[in-house]
């Protein structure tokens, strides 16, 4: 057998610095696995078991049971798979959504030029306050919206045209990642009651469109470096040979780009996938997700570690395994196809 | 072209008219011809509003009337009455309690003189604040208007240092919600970002089992914060926890972590570097991967180090990337809430207590007023920092390239 | 050129995903799909025996009910859920949350109006905040003449304090909450030590069995195990020991406030000194970790035997079943003083026949009856075949047969509160506690219950602030050591006055009058 340790180009590393990394690698890998490791074996423990030590190995420290396995997937049953489909449906939407949305306008902002005007969007948020504020003191709503968006028109062309400063793309990029700032609690029950206008809450729509505008920032701040690491050449003479951005973009650009999408995908699948604060406030019955019940798994009669693990384990699941698939993606393999195709 | 250049966002500035030097008339045409074309790709009429304006209009839409709606929260005081919900405006009741009043040991913390090492602090922060100010003043290049803005900058800069040397290097003083959060936040990306980097360097090199040690790094992501905090309870847990033995064995049996603040602290930060470690990982990674080798491998074979190659050509090539990345955890990482909340409910007594965590526990308690004035602190300190950083890097990124 | 998952599928599937879930139950249904809502698909109970009647009383009706997701709590309606449709038609859904939401989503879901739940299984130490604004129905006459309810079989204090606000009744009692200290009995009666009697007491005993190993296992194990994790429940217990400093004429007196101007009870006072002190010194004889231990941890240490005495809800008894420390267990009524607060002087008097009336054997008792007891409530904006089909489950489950059964069993989460639950011993020998134990927990529960001068948790508007922020926060410090005594009394005092004033002094106080007065 061939030392698996061996140096495979002038580049790579020597085998003693190999076996030094391996080692290092498999030594987070255990710090990451070990926790993990030990959820499982909880899941496996009744709550005396839990409570009268720690047990490492089954059958040989400890009798394990399938009580929290049992009490989850099959005593429950609905009202675990029920969430764990939410979770599912919304995570997958709205990574996908958030995904082309925020990919586009990461592109966009590298390639394009925009210079919206400060009086412009002075204008957008003053009448946008209007409109909030005729709300509140009685006006039905579809009717302050239109007054104000007609208000806003008018008002952009005349004096609007007066204001030349303007702003650049790194200042939208700025607005769009400082969205995140502010800590969801502050926004969630505003959000309740936009929602309950709209007559969706409780609804996985909701948590759809909030998780999409949640993430998006963090997509395109994301894509924005993997775009503008990617030699223009390509693209400027792909249109001069005449083709459209539609074209170029699908063709050249999301191609090269893959290990950047993918891993961007992962991030904001995860982010959507574990989220927990927006999704207890904006749902009830119908639209539970999986976060909701692992929480709850903390009764007063203090946290039952045994279901929660069972949770737990079985809510990563189907993120590791599009993690093991979407792996390979993360490689450089395509990049190279694709400079010297 | 290089990659700082690139990610600087700047445009080619060539008018559709403007000739080329040096051209004949047909080629000129020719050339103009192809350049109207690349201006179309650069400015395209509907891509270029397409690509943008779903993403604008969506995050608008949402964020607009929570937020007025949370500023007015912030600003008044819910009450319930006789069916329905009261509002009452208190001006800046909420603010004032937390920087000034009740809350203020909890926000801001106990304050109290320096001591020799605190003082030692101030003074070097002020010396260089005075420095930097008096030579921009000097440079001459700078407006009045601009002048004054940084002179106001200056000061708050070091009251703010005051501020934090009075909690954490004086005799008697105790850190509130706010220099716990920054503890958090700086002592996290330090540790995030080096280990991030380090594993993703590791993770691209040819050793056996990569794949399997690339997807397993990214599990800690996978889990939820909720679960990863009731995960690092039990294993934290030294009654019996799995380092129950271990504790045991080094004679800690009658000590527990829980009890001092900045084990609590220390415990926190472990915790929050183990689940975010694997973000900046898989960013670096694919960063990694995009990498054109050739030039690095050329670079190794003409005798260059390893080390140099790493700081030279690895390191400036995924600079953009890294800013990024850590741009993105200072803003997240000031929003910790699950870790402090779930191991220890911000214990001991406020010690872990993060501004977020605060901010939960009155909004628990629907003192949706003091929650939204904590939440918005919260937005102003982190926009702060995040422009500050932002024109750091981005001078220094310019100035690389 | 490779297209890997094009980028057209991905944004038709993704659409194809946002119009499913949009048009996905967004409402509640009128009817009940079972695999839409978490709630009633537990396996029927099997316990009836007799064909029931088929009943059509409150056909297709469906009752939604908002409750904790324990599995306690929610595990009792859930089981008995169909039971109650095969009787009376109605189809209840019950809707688990989180502890720390059901507030919040209560209220939420009151105050806009969007009334997505006819009726809630929760704290009636919310009273004060739901009555206020008329969220809640009056169920005094209904309770008064549903026979099978047998209103009178429940506990005094319960009828009369818990379910009623301002002399109304709003909720049903499902389960009776206090606290009781639990002893070990063997290492006790071994030793011939008598169960802690006052406060001082419990220290002495907890001093005694401190690092002493009390399960045989050759570790050494701990005196007393309170649990004193900050925002969990912690906040609770210092009620409990500072009940009997603070309240000695009976449960109308109060506890948290001066009756007549407000001044915290709670705040720079001899008896809170004392109470504060001695809650600190439990920390000494305890678990190295007890500052970070929630109920779930200290009752892990008490049923595998770790513990020589611990306070709890009626919880431990029955979980004990099936550990080391089965027929080990040993209840008693929460510890009293031989001093109480002179209110007017804030100094502690000794007891006697004046200061202390309702004192046994010159100890003040005053159990503490924490948190109230999951109760249900009817949600005064819903349609009235839904309110009067959620009073008759409440009532269904509330009924001696039903509970009786129920609060014998520890999945449930309910303790005792009627006193037909005291008189048969026979569902508590069934779910395995030995005729002994059983007789000995029962006894210290009927003590608690029939004392008169319990202590009625705070019920006024803000009571979550008062307890869970001002009180659980300064709490955490004191025993952090942050704060001194004197400070944290002065911090507490501090910050239910600065709320008082914030809500307005007078209605606070008419409030807590309000909530301690009864009437029959």
């Amino acid at each position: 057998m061939r030392n698996p340790f061996r140096r495979r180009s002038a580049a790579d590393l020597s085998p003693p610095a190999k076996v030094g990394a391996f080692v290092l690698l498999l030594a987070w890998a255990v710090v990451v696995l070990f926790p993990i490791y030990w959820l499982l074996v909880t899941s496996f423990k009744t709550p005396y078991q839990v409570d009268k030590g720690p047990f490492y190995i089954p059958f040989v420290d400890f009798q394990p049971t399938l009580d929290a396995w049992r009490y989850i997937l099959v005593e429950l049953g609905n009202d675990t798979l029920h969430p764990y489909t939410n979770t599912v449906i919304v995570g997958l939407t709205s990574s996908i959504i958030a995904l082309i949305l925020g990919a586009a306008a990461a592109y966009a902002l590298v390639r394009f030029t925009y210079r919206p005007r400060v009086g412009i969007i002075g204008l957008f948020i003053g009448c946008g306050a209007s409109a909030f504020v005729a709300t509140i003191v009685g006006a039905p709503l579809p009717i302050a919206l239109a007054g104000a968006a007609g208000a806003f028109v008018v008002l952009a062309q005349t004096i609007g045209r007066r204001f030349s400063r303007a702003l650049g793309n790194s200042d939208i990029a700025f607005w769009l990642i400082s969205q995140r700032i502010l800590p969801p609690i502050a926004v969630v029950i505003p959000m309740y009651v936009l929602f309950q206008q709209v007559g969706l809450l409780d609804s996985l729509a909701a948590l759809v469109v909030t998780y999409v505008a949640t993430n998006l920032p963090i997509v395109i701040w994301l894509m924005r470096d993997y775009f503008a690491s990617l030699p223009r050449e390509l693209e400027e003479s792909a249109a001069v040979d005449g083709a459209s951005v539609y074209r170029i973009v699908r063709s050249i650009v999301l191609p090269i780009s893959v290990p950047g999408l993918v891993a961007t995908f992962l991030i904001v699948l995860v982010f959507a996938w574990n989220e927990f604060l927006i999704a207890l406030v904006l749902t009830s019955a119908h639209a539970q997700t999986m976060p909701l019940q692992v929480a709850a798994q903390n009764a007063t009669r203090g946290p039952q570690w045994w279901a929660m693990s069972v949770l737990i384990l079985i809510m990563i699941v189907p993120v590791v395994l599009m993690a093991i698939v979407l792996e390979r993606y993360i490689t450089r393999g395509l990049l190279i196809g694709a400079l010297k195709g | 072209m290089s990659p700082a250049l690139a990610s600087s966002g700047r445009s080619i500035d060539l008018e559709p008219d403007e000739p080329i030097p040096g051209r004949s008339a047909a080629g000129a045409r020719a050339t103009r011809r192809a350049i109207s074309s690349l201006g179309a790709w650069r400015s395209d009429g509907a891509a270029r509003w397409l690509f943008i304006w779903p993403t604008v209009l969506l995050i608008l839409v949402l964020s607009i009337f929570p937020l007025i709606a949370s500023v007015a929260l912030s600003v008044s005081r819910l009450a319930f009455s006789e069916g329905s919900v009261d509002l009452k405006f208190v001006g800046f009741n909420n603010y004032q309690s937390l920087l000034f009043g009740t809350e203020r040991t909890h926000f801001l913390g106990v304050l109290k003189a320096p001591n020799p090492i605190g003082w030692a602090i101030v003074i070097v922060v002020a010396a260089l604040t005075a420095r930097a100010f008096v030579r921009s003043m000097r440079s001459g290049r700078v407006r009045a208007i601009f002048l004054a803005i940084r002179l106001i900058t200056g000061v708050l800069l070091v009251g703010f240092v005051w501020l934090i040397v009075g909690a954490l290097a004086s005799d008697g003083g105790r850190p509130g919600a706010l220099i716990v959060t920054l503890t958090f936040v700086f002592a996290g990306i330090t540790l995030q970002y080096a280990l991030g980097l380090g594993l993703a360097m590791l993770a691209v090199q040819q050793v056996p089992f990569r794949r399997f040690f690339r997807v397993v790094f990214l599990i800690p992501l996978t889990i939820t914060p909720v679960g990863v905090g009731y995960m690092f309870l039990m294993m934290t847990d030294t009654s019996k926890g799995p380092i129950e033995p271990l504790w045991i064995a080094l004679g800690l049996r009658n000590f527990t972590w829980v009890t001092d603040p900045w084990l609590a602290r220390a415990a926190v930060i472990i915790g929050d570097t183990w689940q975010w470690t694997p973000f900046v990982f898989v960013v670096l990674l694919a960063a990694l991967e995009s990498l054109d080798q050739e030039v690095r491998e050329a670079a190794l074979v003409d005798g260059a180090s390893r080390w140099q190659s790493f700081v030279h050509i690895t390191m400036p090539a995924i600079l953009p990337v890294t800013t990024t990345i850590i741009l993105i955890r200072i803003i997240e990482g000031f929003k910790i809430i699950d870790m402090p909340n779930i191991l220890l409910g911000g214990g001991p007594g406020t010690a872990t207590q993060s501004m977020t965590l605060q901010a939960y526990i009155d909004w628990n308690t629907l003192n949706l007023g003091r929650s939204a004035a904590i939440a918005y602190l919260l937005l102003i300190l982190v926009s702060v920092v995040a422009t500050a950083y932002v024109s750091f890097v981005r001078r220094r990124v310019t100035e690389i390239a | 050129m490779r297209k890997g998952w094009s980028l057209r599928g991905a944004g038709l599937f993704a659409s194809l995903a946002l119009l499913a879930s949009a048009c996905a139950p967004a409402t509640p249904s009128a009817t009940a799909p079972a695999s839409a809502a978490p709630g009633a698909s537990a396996p029927a109970s099997g316990a009836a025996a007799s064909q029931p009647p088929q009943g059509d009383k409150f056909k297709g009706v469906n009752v939604n009910i908002l409750t904790f997701n324990g599995p306690q709590v929610a595990e009792p309606l859930q089981r008995r859920a169909p039971d109650f449709e095969r009787l009376t038609g109605a189809h209840i859904n019950v809707i688990a949350v989180g502890f720390q939401t059901i507030y919040d989503k209560a209220l939420l879901d009151a105050s806009t109006k969007t009334n997505s739940f006819d009726a809630y299984v929760f704290n009636p130490q919310w009273l004060g905040d739901f009555v206020g604004p008329g969220y809640l129905l009056d169920l005094t006459d209904r309770v008064n003449s549903d026979p099978d309810l047998n209103w009178q079989d429940i506990g005094p204090f319960f009828r009369d304090f818990n379910a009623t606000y301002n002399g109304k009744v709003y909720t049903i009692p499902l389960d009776g909450d206090f606290h009781m200290v639990y002893y070990r009995k063997d290492i006790l009666e071994k030793d011939g030590v008598k169960p802690p009697a006052t406060w001082d007491d419990y220290l002495t005993v907890a001093q005694k069995y401190q690092g002493k190993d009390l399960n045989g296992d050759g570790q050494p194990d701990y005196g007393s195990c309170i649990a004193k994790k900050k925002g969990a429940q912690s906040y609770w217990w210092i009620i409990s020991v500072a009940g009997g400093l603070l309240q000695s004429q009976g449960t109308q007196q109060g506890a948290f406030f001066d009756t007549k101007d407000m001044k915290p009870l709670f705040g720079p006072n001899e008896a809170m000194t004392k109470a504060l002190e001695t809650y600190k010194k439990t920390t000494e004889s305890g678990p190295p970790d007890e500052t970070n231990l929630d109920v779930g941890g200290t009752r892990g240490l008490f049923t595998t035997g770790r513990c020589a005495l611990s306070m709890d809800w009626g919880d431990i008894g029955t979980l004990a079943i099936g550990t080391y420390a089965q027929d080990k267990t040993g209840a008693t009524i929460t510890p009293g003083w031989k001093q109480t607060l002179d209110r007017n002087s804030g100094k502690l008097v000794n007891c006697d026949a004046t200061t202390c009336p309702k004192a046994v054997d010159g100890v003040n008792y005053a159990p503490f009856a924490s948190f109230g007891g999951w109760s249900g409530a009817v949600n005064a904006a819903a349609p009235k075949a839904q309110q009067d089909a959620a009073f008759a489950f409440l009532a269904y489950m509330s009924a001696p047969k039903q509970s009786g059964e129920d609060v014998t069993l520890g999945k449930t989460g309910y303790n005792p509160y009627r006193t037909s639950h005291f008189e048969n011993l026979d569902p508590w020998l069934k779910a395995g506690l030995s005729r002994d134990a059983a007789t000995n927990y029962l006894n210290a529960i009927k003590a608690s219950l029939q004392n008169p001068n319990m202590v009625l948790d705070l019920r006024i508007p803000l009571t979550k602030r008062y307890e869970q922020d001002v009180l659980d926060t300064a709490l955490a410090e004191y025993l952090a050591g942050q704060l001194d005594a004197s400070a944290t009394e002065q911090q507490i005092s501090d910050g239910w006055n600065a709320i008082s004033d914030e809500a307005g002094r007078d209605k606070q106080l008419q409030a807590y009058v309000a909530s301690l007065g009864v009437q029959r």
